[in-house]
């Protein structure tokens, strides 16, 4: 637990929940007012949705020119002769995908795409100029192509087509064992310009301790898809003569042994007493969300995430970062059953939110992307595709410059300079570079953004990319 | 009553001088003979170079894992699914190595006959399918035999291979779900392999039809030239970075040299030896909803005609052209069997699950070195293991009688220890108060615990084949993470979960006195009643509590602050007729032990 959540939480316990939000409330115009380098005026948020298992993209942004579909159904054969024996047919037939029309298309020059018919409500905010694609992007240290790749000229990423190490390379520019993600070390500069007058709500998702969220101040706080877990035994006995006391044991007030994970216990009892009390506090005053999200394992998600920005006022929060995930992208076999299922649960649960911000009237102060451990093979394994580097991506919000497509989508063959090997993509947009505008947008400076993404200087600024958000 | 005294300095110097002995031999420690365990104390080593001396008889022929009653309540809590009291009084000044050897001859508690038998009782069915609770068979198979089991270490063993080679059958995306008796004949092969060796577990496991299910490799083709199809990488990418030698060359101590073990190629090159392996059915592609119930439960077999004839490299090792499918796994098995990285991978993780989170490296290096000969001498003498690499009784012992894992110094280290397993701390309560007699389907909360609203773990239900939590996980924002301490249970425990598995604990601790007469047949009724007899002498409560829950290494302030609380607690409540103080006293003094911070760190 960091220092200031503790000074911010020694001041809780005296003067109770309600007493505490006050006094938060005080300071925190105090210290905005302050605020110094990121810019800190508004709500905004930043949410992003982790595909886990490594989505394939090349299954999500499909040419829709006839001669490159025409080489896309040769080298997918086998995965679109699984999709025409699915229920339904083939959904990857050219007619039946969604067709785009970017409005920076001749980048392209005659190469055409179309999103999976799953995506459909991606596909309409990316026709309303809401959403926009961003292509290939990946991990890399420096710019690389196939002849750096083969030459060893460039440094490589570490453990490349690895899960773990890729996810959280994407989280945080480096493999597992790295300590904070680029989510976090954005939220510690919204918190050092004092935007928030505490960390501890800053990073929130209804998942586990994310890498992502974690920066040097800012922690990931868990909540419930239901709001945050009370402690059944103080609510219990919280009236008794001893209640009190059963409280101070459970927030160890008195565990002075310095044994390193007895004290991370501690802190993370405290943690779920106090903060979780603070929020179910909040909570209560939430006005019902009238957007019905879908009742699948991430729209559950992303509905908890909506009703914590609801509530932001309460908590005193002027940024916030968010992580989503969800697994089950790692279609080695039976793609074709497979991936539609989990595309449309992120599209319905993604689109589901973006209106439930626009309800809020925040539809331009939170932007959603997403993640995922890497794209797949061109090549087809039998039914599924194996792990693979870039892969597309999708930027949602109000402040989007929309309807685009940023970065590369490099063609559907083997062999060209971005293949390096059965059409693993070499990336063309760095993962730093596609995170720089979302930093850029979320407040932060050159010196915060440089602190956040460390191997940003090696690449130049991708120009189009700079207006991909309205600021 | 006072607390027991601390006796660990009778121990101490004994087996320091064995393990400094394993040590200096390192690696080379190398014997050849077929006979296990009866060789005599002092008998001479068969082949060269010399094993280390025999030790000397612990003094009083005491041998100190067990020479008091704390001291064997710790031991317990590595070893097994959790100290009861009375294995604590029947154990507390016998013989580690008569307890070790024993448990090694012990006959196994299987699964798949249960889960078979379960999942084809009426109830359990429903319009000829397995039925929701049928489907959580292997849980409750597991359940059953971790709690009430007779072979405690072997399931605990079992249970600890279960978190390195990974399969589940978690709900989210797995074709195993559906497929009961398949995870079953997995949990076998880890139950009757746990006291073998990690060459032949490799080997059934890959031949296995839940990890070929889990894994993507049953139906496995040869590359296609003509449509560019290619063989499925998913298995030979996991089997060596997750089941054998990881993503960097290690020394034998685990440390990393900082160069990578594998390249792409040497994955697709792998990736060919995995082809053309299948369901025992008539049909290469046939789905596993459609063979016959056998094959679900029976090796994988191969089909020549789909296995790749191309030549297969990877590692340095190249198959050449038109080697058969078996002796293709043979060979690739061998490969990565042999890899020095094998040892201090797995004996690292092994160290993990039973002891310590953040071994020191000499820890890893002897029991590597254990690995490596496939032998290791206890502290009456006996040589246990076959003397072949890879031998797993000789592992766990080298695991479990290391001084790092026995001696108070090194255990007070401020770095030492484990966060308990949420699992774990499950098994231990039902067994520290007798509440066995495991009918699980009688508690609907123990379908599902894998969400932060229970354990968060759930048995043979990981999220992936990256288990539970990594092996070198440093926890974000947190003390030990700071340090560069790992420590992989933490990866499970938030402010969610916290407070998740304090509710899901005390919820069983606490079940209602007067609940429980109305249903008899309900599981997991706790046994109080040494307990309530102490419910007026809170000091002895929790001497009592503090050895069979915390092997007496309760903090003073811990300590301190739940007798304040059970002091308060009144013993009787006129107004209230249904009011059990002396259960409102046990019980609560059960929950504060298991969520204190002395109680979910394991020293």
């Amino acid at each position: 637990m960091t220092q200031s959540r503790r000074k911010f939480l020694m001041g809780l316990g005296a003067a109770g929940v309600a007493g505490a939000a006050q006094l938060s409330l005080q300071s925190a115009l105090t210290s905005f007012q302050s605020a110094s380098a990121a810019n800190t005026g508004g709500y905004k948020a930043l949410v992003c949705v982790f595909l886990l298992g490594g989505a394939d993209s090349h299954d999500m942004v499909i040419p829709y020119d006839q001669s490159s579909y025409d080489e896309y159904a040769k080298i997918r054969k086998p995965l679109l002769n699984s999709y025409a024996r699915a229920p339904g047919g083939n959904s990857r037939a050219r007619n039946r995908l969604l067709k785009l029309d970017p409005k920076n298309g001749n980048r392209f020059g005659n190469r055409k795409f179309g999103l999976a018919e799953d995506l459909k409500g991606l596909h309409t905010l990316f026709q309303e100029g809401n959403a926009a694609i961003v292509g290939n992007v990946g991990p890399l240290l420096q710019p690389m192509n196939k002849s750096k790749w083969d030459a060893k000229s460039v440094e490589r990423p570490k453990r490349l087509f690895s899960h773990n190490d890729q996810q959280s390379t994407w989280m945080s520019s480096a493999p597992e064992g790295a300590r904070y993600g680029w989510g976090g070390r954005f939220a510690d500069a919204a918190l050092a310009s004092g935007a928030n007058t505490n960390p501890d709500f800053t990073t929130i998702t209804p998942r586990g301790n994310e890498l992502f969220l974690t920066g040097k101040d800012a922690i990931p706080y868990q909540i419930g898809l239901n709001g945050a877990f009370d402690l059944d035994v103080l609510k219990k006995h919280r009236s008794k003569d001893y209640g009190d006391d059963l409280r101070s044991h459970f927030m160890a007030q008195g565990f002075t042994r310095d044994n390193l994970l007895e004290q991370d216990i501690v802190g993370f009892s405290r943690g779920a007493i106090e903060l979780n009390e603070l929020f179910n506090e909040s909570l209560k005053s939430l006005v019902p969300i009238a957007t019905q999200f879908p009742d699948n394992g991430l729209g559950k998600q992303m509905n908890a995430i909506a009703k914590t920005i609801a509530i932001r006022n309460n908590l005193f929060m002027k940024r916030q970062v968010f992580f989503a995930a969800i697994g089950g992208f790692d279609t080695h076999a039976n793609q074709a059953n497979r991936l539609p299922g989990q595309l449309r649960m992120v599209d319905s649960s993604i689109t589901a939110f973006y209106r439930a911000m626009q309800e809020l009237g925040l539809g331009k102060d939170v932007t959603v992307f997403t993640a995922s451990d890497f794209g797949r093979t061109l090549a087809v394994n039998g039914d599924g595709t194996d792990h693979g580097w870039g892969s597309h991506h999708f930027v949602v919000g109000g402040a989007v410059e929309g309807k685009k497509i940023y970065g590369d989508i490099p063609p559907a063959k083997f062999g060209h300079a971005q293949d390096v090997g059965h059409g693993r993509l070499i990336p063309t947009t760095s993962v730093e570079q596609y995170a720089e505008p979302l930093g850029r947008w979320f407040g932060l400076n050159n010196s915060e953004l440089v602190d956040a993404l460390p191997n940003f200087k090696n690449f130049q600024t991708k120009k189009d990319m700079q207006s991909m958000l309205e600021m | 009553m006072n607390k027991p005294e601390k006796k660990s300095s009778i121990w101490t110097p004994v087996i320091a001088s064995m393990f400094l002995g394993v040590s200096a031999c390192g690696g080379s420690l190398e014997t050849t003979g077929s006979d296990p365990i009866v060789a005599p104390p002092g008998s001479p080593p068969i082949g060269p170079p010399p094993p280390p001396p025999p030790p000397p008889p612990p003094p009083g022929g005491q041998e100190s894992p067990f020479a008091t009653k704390i001291s064997t309540s710790h031991f317990l809590t590595q070893a097994t699914f959790g100290p009861t009291p009375q294995q604590i009084s029947a154990l507390t000044g016998t013989n580690v190595s008569d307890w070790l050897l024993g448990e090694f001859q012990k006959s196994p508690s299987y699964n798949l006959d249960y889960v078979i038998n379960f999942t084809n009782k009426p109830e359990n069915r429903d319009n000829g399918h397995i039925s929701y609770i049928g489907l959580q068979a292997p849980s409750y198979s597991f359940w059953s035999n971790a709690i009430d089991g007779n072979d405690q270490l072997r399931q605990r063993t079992a249970f600890a291979l279960s978190q390195i080679l990974v399969i589940s059958h978690n709900k989210e995306g797995s074709t195993l779900y559906k497929y009961p008796t398949t995870v079953a004949h997995y949990q076998d092969i880890l139950t009757r392999n746990a006291f073998g060796n990690y060459r032949d577990l490799l080997e059934e496991v890959t031949y296995s039809p839940a990890m070929g299910v889990y894994l993507t490799y049953w139906k496995n083709q040869k590359a296609d030239p003509q449509s560019g199809r290619m063989p499925d990488e998913n298995y030979a990418r996991e089997l060596m970075q997750l089941f054998t030698i990881g993503l960097e060359d290690l020394n034998p101590d685990g440390t990393p040299k900082g160069q990578e073990t594998y390249t792409l190629e040497d994955v697709a090159g792998l990736a060919r030896v995995f082809t053309g392996l299948s369901l025992n059915s008539d049909g290469f592609f046939r789905h596993i909803g459609n063979v016959n119930a056998q094959a679900r439960y029976s090796p994988m077999k191969i089909f020549p005609k789909h296995h790749s004839s191309l030549e297969k490299k990877f590692l340095g090792t190249t198959i050449p052209a038109g080697t058969s499918a078996e002796e293709s796994i043979d060979t690739a098995l061998d490969t990565l069997f042999e890899h020095p990285n094998v040892g201090p991978f797995v004996g690292r993780q092994l160290i993990q699950r039973f002891v310590t989170s953040n071994p020191e490296p000499a820890y890893v290096a002897r029991v590597s070195a254990a690995f490596d000969a496939g032998s290791f001498t206890l502290p009456n003498g006996t040589k246990v293991g076959e003397g072949r690499r890879g031998d797993l009784k000789a592992t766990i012992s080298a695991v479990l009688l290391d001084p790092a894992a026995r001696n108070q110094s090194n255990r007070d280290a401020n770095t030492y220890g484990k966060v308990r397993e949420p699992i774990l701390r499950f098994t231990h309560w039902t067994r520290a108060f007798d509440a066995g007699r495991v009918a699980p389907r009688d508690r609907r909360d123990l379908l599902d615990v894998s969400g932060p609203n229970a354990l968060a773990q759930h048995p043979f239900q990981a999220p992936s084949v990256f288990n539970f939590y990594r092996p070198g996980y440093l926890a974000p924002g947190t003390k030990s993470g700071a340090a560069g301490v790992t420590a992989p249970e933490l990866q499970l425990v938030n402010a969610s979960s916290s407070a998740g598995y304090a509710n899901f604990i005390s919820d069983f601790i606490t079940i209602d006195p007067y609940r429980k007469n109305k249903a008899e047949k309900r599981s997991f009724i706790p046994d109080y009643t040494d307990e309530l007899a102490m419910a007026s002498k809170p000091d002895a409560l929790l001497d009592h509590l503090d050895l069979i829950l915390t092997y007496g290494s309760m903090s003073a302030e811990t300590r301190a602050s739940i007798l304040k609380v059970i002091e308060s607690v009144p013993l009787t409540n006129e107004n209230d007729k249904n009011y059990d103080g002396p259960f409102t006293r046990v019980s609560m003094a059960v929950v504060m032990i298991m969520t204190s911070p002395d109680y979910l760190v394991q020293r």
